[in-house]
C-alpha cells in the first residue's frame, strides 16, 4: 500500500512539475491576434511551429480574440496581470490602450528591425507619437473598388475601362441596374466597414480632416455634406440589407453576382474563383473613384503588433521572434494567412520571392501591385497632419462615422443634419 | 445550568456548521453580485472613463447627464416595448402550447421533447441562423415569400427601423416559448381532475372551465412567471446584441445594449455605471410593487 502511495506521489509531482515547467528553461510568449478564421490562424501556426522547431528555449503560442471583445478582454487581463506579451493592434486601438500605462515603447526594437528590413513609412507613423514609436507594424490593408468584368461586359459597360470619377461611377451603377444587376454594394450598418467605406469616400471627396492642426473637430464641412450626398446617392442603388452588413454579406453579394462593384479590402481574391464560380480574370480591380474636384486616395491602415512585458528576458524572446517574422523568407509566408489582404510593411518583404511566389498573389499579381501602388495614397482619420489624435480611439470604437451613415440613411436626416448630429457626437465623445 | 451550558454550546456547533456549509455560496454571492454592484454604483459617482484608469468622484454629473441624454431615454422606452412585446406574445404562444400538449394525441412524447429544441440552441449559433434566413438578399425567407408571390420586393427584416424591434422580439419568443409552455404543462398536470367532473355535471363549456378554473388554478404560477420573466427579459442582451448590434440607429438598443456600448464602445465606464445603477433602481421598484398588487404574493396566501 506504502509503495502504491509513493508511486502516486511521485507521478502527481511529475505532473505539477511538468505543468509548471520546472524542469525546462522555456521562456513562454504569448500574442493575442484578432485574426480568427482558422485558415489564418493555421498559416500563423505553422510560422511558430517552425520557430519553436527553432528556439527550444522559446515556446511561442497564439491565441485568438475577436475584435467585438478584444477592448474587455485586454482591459480585463491587464488588471488581472495576465496580459499578452504581444497583442496585435490597430492605430486607434493602441491610443487606448496605451493609457493603460503597459504599452511598452519599441523604439530600440523597431530601429533594429527598421535597418534589417526597411519599414515603409506610412506603416509606422501611425504608432509614432509622444516621442516613440508604441508598435511595430505588421502588415497593411487598403481599400479598393473591385468589380465584375463579366457583368460590366453584360451590361455593355467597357470591363477595361472601369469608372474613375464620382459621376462615371454613378453612371455604371445605373446602366448595371437596367439591365437587371444591383450596381453596387456600399455598407450603412452601425459597423467599422462602414467607417472605413464612408472615409475611403471622404478622402476622395477631399474630406478627409476629421481634426484640424490643434486638434478640434471639423468634421461639419462642405466637402463632408458633399460626400455623404453622394454617399446616400450609393446607399439607394444597393441592396436594402446594406443597413446590418459586417464583413461577410459584401463579399458573398459580390461573389454570387448579386452586385457588381464593392468598396473594400484585398480579402476579395482568395475566394473569388471558388465562389463566384467564373474564372479569376473577371475580378476587376481600380482605385476608388474620387470627384472631379477630389483627389485619389482611400483608407490604408496598418495592423501592429504591441509589447505589454517588461521582463528582459521574455522581451529578448519577443525580439528574437520578432527578427525572425520579419526575414523575408518567412514574412512573405505569413502574409499568406489571407494573400492579398495583407500587404507588406516592409520593403524586404516587398521585394521577396516567398511572398510574391503565393499562387494567389501570384495569379493576381497586377491587382496586388495596384493596391500596393494604392496605399500610396492611403490615410487614415485621426492620423493626418503628421501627428496622432489621441481622442480617435474614442470616436473609431463607437463608429460615429458609421452610426452618422446610419442617421442618414435609416433615420432619413438629411446629409446636413445628420453631419450636424456626428460632429457633436465626436465632440461629447472627446469632452 | 449544567443544561442551559449543554444547549448553548450544541447550538453554537449546529451554527457553526451551518455557516461553514454556506459559507463558500455566500464567498460566491458577495465576490461575484455584491462586490460587482458596489463598484457600480461607487463608479457611477466617478468620472472614470474605462476599467484601471485614474478617476475622480463628480457627485450626480453622471446621473443628470443621463437623465438629459435622449439616447438614454430611447433605449429605457425600447425596454419597455422590448418587455411587454416579449411578455405578450410568450404568453399567449407558451400557454397555448400547453394547453395543446396536455391532450391526449398520437405523437405526445415526441412533441413534448422536441418542442424545447429552440430552447437549447447556442445563443450566437441562433443568431447567426436568422441572420442568415432574414438576410434580404440570400436570405431563404425572402426567397419562400417572393417565391408565393406574397411580397413583391424584399423584406429588409434587421435592417429596418420598423421591421428591426418586431423582429427581434419575434425570435427572442420564439426561443424562449417552449420553456414557458413546459412550465405551464407542469403547472396544468397538478390540477386535480374533480373540479373538471363538477363543472361537466355543471354543463360548463370548455371557455368557462378554462375561466373559472384552469385559470384561476394556474395563477400563483403564472405570478411567479410574470415576476422572473420581466426581470429576465428586461435584461436580455446577447440575442439582441448578435443580431442588430442595437441597431439599426437605435431601433433596438434597450439599457443593456446601451450600457454595453457606453461602457465598451464609448469608454465611459462612469455613464454605463450610473444607467445600470438606474436600471437596477427601476427593477426593484417594479418587483416591490408587483409583489404588493398580485394577490398571489400576499402573506395569507402563501401561509397557506
Amino acid at each position: 500500500m506504502r509503495k502504491i502511495t509513493s508511486i502516486l506521489l511521485v507521478i502527481c509531482f511529475l505532473m505539477v512539475a511538468v505543468s509548471f515547467n520546472v524542469f525546462s528553461k522555456q521562456v513562454e510568449i504569448k500574442i493575442w491576434h484578432m485574426e480568427q478564421p482558422p485558415h489564418r490562424v493555421k498559416v500563423f501556426q505553422n510560422v511558430i511551429d517552425e520557430f519553436n522547431k527553432q528556439n527550444p528555449d522559446i515556446y511561442v503560442k497564439q491565441q485568438v480574440l475577436d475584435w467585438m471583445n478584444a477592448y474587455q478582454k485586454t482591459i480585463a487581463a491587464i488588471q488581472a496581470r495576465q496580459a499578452p506579451e504581444i497583442l496585435f493592434t490597430l492605430p486607434d486601438f493602441t491610443t487606448v490602450i496605451k493609457q493603460t500605462g503597459v504599452v511598452q515603447p519599441v523604439d530600440d526594437l523597431f530601429n533594429k528591425l527598421d535597418k534589417k528590413y526597411d519599414f515603409i513609412d506610412a506603416a509606422v507613423n501611425p504608432y509614432t507619437y509622444d516621442g516613440h514609436t508604441w508598435a511595430i507594424p505588421t502588415y497593411g490593408m487598403v481599400h479598393m473598388m473591385w468589380y465584375r468584368k463579366d457583368l460590366f461586359e453584360k451590361a455593355g459597360l467597357d470591363p477595361d475601362n472601369p469608372p474613375q470619377t464620382w459621376d462615371e461611377l454613378l453612371e455604371a451603377v445605373k446602366k448595371l441596374e437596367e439591365n437587371g444587376i444591383t450596381g453596387i454594394g456600399v455598407p450603412a450598418s452601425h459597423h467599422m466597414y462602414t467607417d472605413q467605406a464612408i472615409y475611403s469616400f471622404m478622402i476622395a471627396g477631399g474630406a478627409h480632416e476629421i481634426f484640424n492642426e490643434d486638434g478640434e473637430i471639423v468634421f461639419n464641412n462642405p466637402k463632408t455634406i458633399k460626400t455623404f450626398k453622394f454617399y446616400n446617392q450609393l446607399v439607394n442603388h444597393s441592396p436594402q440589407d446594406c443597413t446590418g452588413w459586417s464583413w461577410a454579406e459584401p463579399q458573398l453579394a459580390f461573389n454570387n453576382g448579386t452586385i457588381a462593384i464593392a468598396i473594400e479590402k484585398g480579402q476579395f481574391l482568395g475566394p473569388f474563383e471558388e465562389e463566384s464560380g467564373v474564372d479569376g480574370s473577371n475580378l476587376g480591380g481600380a482605385p476608388v473613384p474620387y470627384p472631379e474636384d477630389g483627389q485619389r486616395g482611400s483608407i490604408y491602415y496598418p495592423n501592429g503588433m504591441m509589447i505589454l512585458t517588461k521582463d528582459k528576458e521574455k522581451l529578448a524572446a519577443v525580439e528574437k521572434f520578432l527578427n525572425y517574422l520579419y526575414e523575408p523568407e518567412i514574412n512573405g509566408k505569413w502574409l499568406a494567412m489571407e494573400p492579398g489582404l495583407f500587404l507588406p510593411v516592409t520593403n524586404a518583404t516587398l521585394n521577396s520571392e516567398s511572398f510574391w511566389s503565393n499562387p494567389i498573389v501570384d495569379k493576381y499579381k497586377d491587382l496586388v501591385k495596384l493596391m500596393i501602388e494604392q496605399s500610396k495614397y492611403g490615410r487614415l482619420f485621426g492620423f493626418n497632419h503628421q501627428t496622432v489624435n489621441q481622442n480617435i480611439g474614442k470616436i473609431a470604437g463607437q463608429h460615429i462615422l458609421a452610426q452618422t451613415v446610419q442617421k442618414m440613411v435609416v433615420k432619413g436626416l438629411s446629409p446636413e443634419e445628420a453631419i450636424k448630429w456626428g460632429e457633436e457626437k465626436m465632440k461629447e465623445a472627446i469632452k | 445550568m449544567k443544561i442551559k451550558h449543554k444547549m448553548k454550546s450544541s447550538w453554537n456547533n449546529t451554527s457553526l456548521f451551518g455557516i461553514i456549509l454556506i459559507a463558500p455560496l455566500l464567498l460566491w454571492i458577495v465576490a461575484t453580485i455584491v462586490y460587482p454592484l458596489i463598484r457600480s454604483v461607487w463608479m457611477s459617482f466617478t468620472d472614470v472613463d474605462f476599467l484601471g484608469s485614474n478617476s475622480s468622484f463628480v457627485g450626480f454629473n453622471n446621473y443628470i447627464d443621463l437623465i438629459k441624454d435622449i439616447e438614454f431615454w430611447s433605449a429605457f422606452g425600447k425596454s419597455i416595448i422590448w418587455t411587454i412585446g416579449n411578455a405578450l406574445l410568450q404568453v399567449i404562444l407558451g400557454f397555448a402550447t400547453a394547453l395543446i400538449i396536455n391532450q391526449q394525441f398520437k405523437g405526445k412524447k415526441f412533441v413534448r421533447t422536441w418542442i424545447i429544441l429552440s430552447w437549447i440552441i447556442p445563443t450566437i449559433v441562433l443568431a447567426i441562423i436568422w441572420r442568415w434566413v432574414l438576410n434580404s438578399s440570400f436570405g431563404i425567407l425572402n426567397y419562400i415569400l417572393q417565391a408565393l408571390n406574397l411580397i413583391d420586393q424584399p423584406i429588409n427584416f434587421l435592417g429596418s427601423l420598423q421591421m428591426a424591434m418586431p423582429t427581434v422580439i419575434f425570435i427572442n419568443t420564439w426561443r424562449w416559448f417552449p420553456f414557458l409552455a413546459i412550465i405551464v404543462l407542469a403547472a396544468l398536470q397538478t390540477i386535480p381532475a374533480d373540479p373538471y367532473e363538477a363543472a361537466d355535471i355543471d354543463g360548463a363549456n370548455s371557455l368557462q372551465k378554462f375561466i373559472y378554473i384552469t385559470f384561476p388554478m394556474l395563477r400563483p404560477t403564472l405570478s411567479v412567471l410574470g415576476l422572473i420573466g420581466t426581470l429576465w427579459s428586461i435584461n436580455i442582451f446577447d440575442v439582441i446584441y448578435m443580431l442588430t448590434r442595437g441597431g439599426p440607429a437605435g431601433g433596438t438598443e434597450t439599457i443593456p445594449v446601451f450600457v454595453y456600448q457606453k461602457a465598451f464602445q464609448e469608454y465611459a465606464m462612469n455613464k454605463a455605471s450610473a444607467a445600470a445603477v438606474l436600471l437596477f433602481l427601476f427593477l426593484l421598484a417594479f418587483v416591490l410593487f408587483y409583489i404588493k398588487v398580485e394577490p398571489t404574493f400576499k402573506e395569507e396566501n402563501f401561509l397557506r
